[in-house]
């Protein structure tokens, strides 16, 4: 351990006497940190002179400059001072870590070797320090400026950017040349043109500079949200005056290429509003007039018209839709043309479009054309306006009709003109009316129908029925006497019928009863009736004889009958034989 | 008391057709003043009164179409030709009103058999059609019992081959009147009254839209869902339409 300490000491005790022996050799470096897009000098520097200088490799640099060889010798107080150097000037490849090795050089036949240099290189830095002097001066000294109109927008609303170049006045910009042409993406733009380069005054950060207007341009967002404004390069060569002057006692200016630019600005663009959008907004903004009209209103079918859509006024004119104009579908319409009359000034753009459509209507009639509406956005106001056009209405006077079924007297219509009167007009209205109730009742499935349609069925049965028994009871022949019997009965005895019981009463009815069966069945006048005359007709009528007894005998009764005492069942007697009698009579009467 | 109610009911519905006469020649008068706008108003006060006519529907027509009413016109026109198919007036003026329409439908034309069927189906009404099978029903008893009855050999052959026939054509007539009733339900057409409609795909604001409708256009209803209704022109395109845009002719 303590042989170790001792070697130590005299290794420390050896290069001590070795810097006193007074030969220098070192590697110095402007800085140990740098940006990658940075520079850097590297000095051997000795202060003996020396041979067989061998620098290190710079692997990891590219040697932009040198080597330069520096010698100073000088004299003070009888001293005699002496360096040489050896200067590089290195540009780092890459980022990282890198070491300069050693170089050696041979002084008085010795070797001489400097300590490695660790160096670190970083990202790029804002200020390369390689830039020189007047550089410096030319930056603090010129500067381009992007002026934004209006750094929050709505979508579609005009904004200005004017790039303005200020120059202090102790410099000069001698050339420019605009390097990169900002693209202005997500912007519908237009450049104004500029006339000339007017050099005005004006200031900037409270200092006097002058300035040029170098481009003004328009532009109108087409997308919202945060949107950037590529920046505006250019490429000047700046006269900057150098610290020495010339013979005159003016300073020598140095010119120095310069890249300014304008920087990139970032605007935010508001979306128009959602709150009570119209259905028919198509995107315009600002202020418009709009206006919907014919060349005529009255024309024979055949000839045309046209209709113009027109919007007037300030806005992003050229970037939204017209609206359509809808008509009739019997009218022919051709496709618009579309003007535009619009100039683009630094408030953004003004003028007219308009578009016109040409009509030719095809048959005779009115045609409405219905309103059109144009909804913008007021810039103003910040609401939504909406412009509605009056309806218009194309009376189209003479002209062919239009057939709801258009197959074949449409062909044949132009051929030949055939005199027919002229039946195809509006008719007038009619003059009377038969009035129906609104809520009438079908008769179709109704009570009504079903019964009036199944009832007739039901009849067919039934005079089947009926018929059937009719013939039953014209078969029964003793029934039918019988029945037939009852029914004279009925007929001339009814009034005695009634009176039966009561003795003068029935006897005079019975008696009328008689003479009235007579009178209907053998046609005998009332004057000649006797029982001579009844006995003989009812015998030539081939009536029994015994049946024309009984008939006399009851009215010989009829007769008796008042003037005795009758009971009651002699009367019921008699009823039944004169009954009886009249049947018999009718039945063998010819 | 059921005919005494009865006869009073008749005299009041006079009473009102003779109040009704005198308000429509009232009305006609202000037409031919051109005063357009009050023949509407004393015409629409007589359907108040729950009556109507063709006559009636048809004046409404053209007074709606001199104030260039595209729908009331046209729904007016065809109103009046529900009443009273083929009437060659209502179909001229009608033409003229749906040359004001904007959209323009094809016809999907139908053909063959079903072609043939429709038309003799609607060559009478429902009611028609079944008054006639009634008259054929009550010719085939009538006649049937005359066969039934008669002795004669020529007789009864005539009487039985008609009395065939005419319930052949009773059994023809009821058939038609069930197929007109058919069609009288399925047919709902209806008359787009909102100037600009939009049709969507499904029965909501938010849905696809499938085309635009515009004022005048006649339309049939297919089926109903909340205040949505699904329409069909005659090219069979179909979709929704809001039930505020469009105005059903089927009201009374």
């Amino acid at each position: 351990m303590k042989f170790i300490k001792y070697i130590s000491l005299i290794i420390i005790l050896f290069s001590a006497s070795l810097a006193f022996s007074q030969v220098k050799f070192e590697a110095k470096v402007s800085k140990k940190k740098l940006g990658i897009n940075e520079r850097l000098q590297i000095d051997f520097e000795m202060n003996q002179d020396g041979d067989n200088f061998v620098p290190p490799s710079f692997r990891d640099f590219e040697i932009v400059g040198g080597p330069n060889t520096a010698v100073s010798n000088s004299w003070a107080n009888g001293k005699r001072s002496y360096t040489k150097t050896y200067s590089y000037f290195l540009a780092p490849k890459k980022r990282g870590k890198f070491t300069i090795k050693q170089a050696t050089i041979e002084i008085d036949g010795e070797t001489y070797k400097t300590f490695p240099i660790t160096i670190s290189v970083s990202a790029a830095v804002d200020k390369p320090n390689t830039s020189p002097d007047a550089s410096d001066i030319a930056a603090e000294k010129i500067h381009l400026v992007a002026e934004v109109s209006k750094s929050d927008p709505y979508l579609n609303e005009a904004i200005t950017v004017v790039y303005k170049l200020y120059v202090s006045p102790e410099t000069g910009v001698s050339n420019w040349r605009e390097k990169d042409n900002p693209r202005f993406n997500d912007f519908w733009s237009q450049n104004i043109e500029i006339k000339g380069l007017n050099i005005l005054k004006g200031q900037y950060k409270g200092e006097d500079y002058r300035y040029v207007v170098l481009r003004k341009t328009v532009l109108y967002p087409q997308k919202t949200g945060k949107l950037k404004l590529e920046p505006l390069v250019l490429d000047i060569t700046v006269e900057v005056p150098s610290k020495r002057f010339d013979i005159f006692g003016r300073p020598i200016l140095t010119k120095v290429p310069k890249i300014v630019t304008a920087g990139s600005r970032t605007i935010d663009v508001k979306p128009l509003p959602e709150q009570n959008k119209p259905s028919d907004f198509k995107g315009a903004v600002g202020d418009f007039a709009f206006e919907v009209f014919t060349t005529k209103s009255q024309l024979n079918a055949t000839e045309s018209l046209q209709a113009k859509i027109e919007v007037s006024g300030k806005g992003n004119l050229k970037l939204f839709e017209l609206p359509k104009l809808t008509v009739p579908s019997s009218l022919e319409v051709y496709e618009p043309e579309h003007n535009e009359n619009v100039r683009t000034n630094l408030s953004g753009m003004q003028g007219v479009i308009s578009d016109t459509y040409t009509i030719v209507p095809q048959y005779k009639g009115k045609y409405p054309v219905p309103t059109i509406s144009f909804s913008y956005f007021d810039l103003k106001t910040e609401s939504y306006k909406r412009i509605t056009s009056d309806e218009i209405v194309i009376d189209v006077l003479e002209g062919p009709i239009a057939t709801t079924n258009n197959s074949d007297n449409a062909t044949s219509s132009n051929t030949k003109q055939t005199v027919r009167p002229n039946t195809n007009t509006f008719a007038f209205i009619k003059t009377s009316s038969n009035w129906s109730s609104i809520s009438s009742q079908p008769f179709f499935k109704s009570i009504g129908f079903w019964s009036l349609l199944l009832c007739p069925f039901l009849a067919i049965p039934l005079a089947i029925v009926i018929r059937n028994k009719k013939d039953e009871r014209d078969a029964d022949l003793h029934g039918n006497r019988i029945r037939k019997a009852d029914r004279l009965a009925k007929k001339y005895l009814g009034a005695a019928k009634k009176a039966l019981g009561q003795k003068e009463a029935f006897y005079l009815a019975l008696e009328k009863a008689l003479h009235n069966y007579l009178k209907a069945k053998l046609n005998i006048e009332t004057s000649d009736f006797n029982k001579e005359k009844i006995d003989s007709i009812l015998k030539e009528r081939q009536v029994e004889h015994e049946v024309v007894k009984d008939f006399i005998s009851i009215l010989e009764n009829c007769e008796l009958a008042r003037y005795t005492p009758i009971t009651q069942v002699t009367m019921q007697n008699d009823y039944d034989k004169s009954a009886k009698t009249i049947s018999l009579i009718d039945k063998q009467l010819r | 008391m059921r005919a005494i109610t009865l006869l009073f009911l008749c005299c009041f519905s006079v009473i009102g057709f003779s109040q009704n006469n005198q308000r429509f020649e009232e009305a006609n008068a202000l037409y031919n003043d051109s005063k357009y706008a009050e023949a509407i108003d004393k015409y629409e006060s007589i359907l108040d009164s729950k009556v109507h006519s063709v006559e009636l529907y048809f004046n409404l027509g053209n007074a709606n179409y001199k104030l260039n009413n595209i729908a009331p016109s046209i729904y007016y026109y065809e109103k009046a030709l529900q009443l009273s198919p083929n009437d060659k007036e209502i179909e001229n003026n009608l033409a003229f009103a749906k040359n004001m329409t904007i959209d323009a439908i094809d016809k999907v034309p139908e053909v063959g058999f079903s072609r043939i069927t429709k038309n003799i189906v609607n060559t009478f009404n429902a009611d028609t059609w079944s008054k006639i099978a009634i008259g054929g029903v009550l010719l085939f008893v009538l006649l049937f019992l005359m066969y039934h009855f008669s002795f004669g050999t020529s007789r009864k052959r005539i009487a039985f081959i008609v009395s065939v026939l005419s319930l052949l054509i009773g059994c023809f007539s009821v058939a038609m009147a069930f197929q007109k009733d058919r069609l009288n339900t399925k047919d709902n057409p209806a008359i787009v009254f909102a100037q600009e409609s939009r049709i969507k795909v499904d029965p909501n604001q938010t849905s696809e839209e499938v085309f635009r409708l515009h004022e005048g256009t006649k339309v049939q209803v297919l089926e109903t869902y909340e205040d949505w209704k699904k329409i069909q022109l005659s090219d069979n395109s179909t979709g929704w339409i809001p039930s505020k845009d469009i105005k059903l002719l089927k009201l009374f």
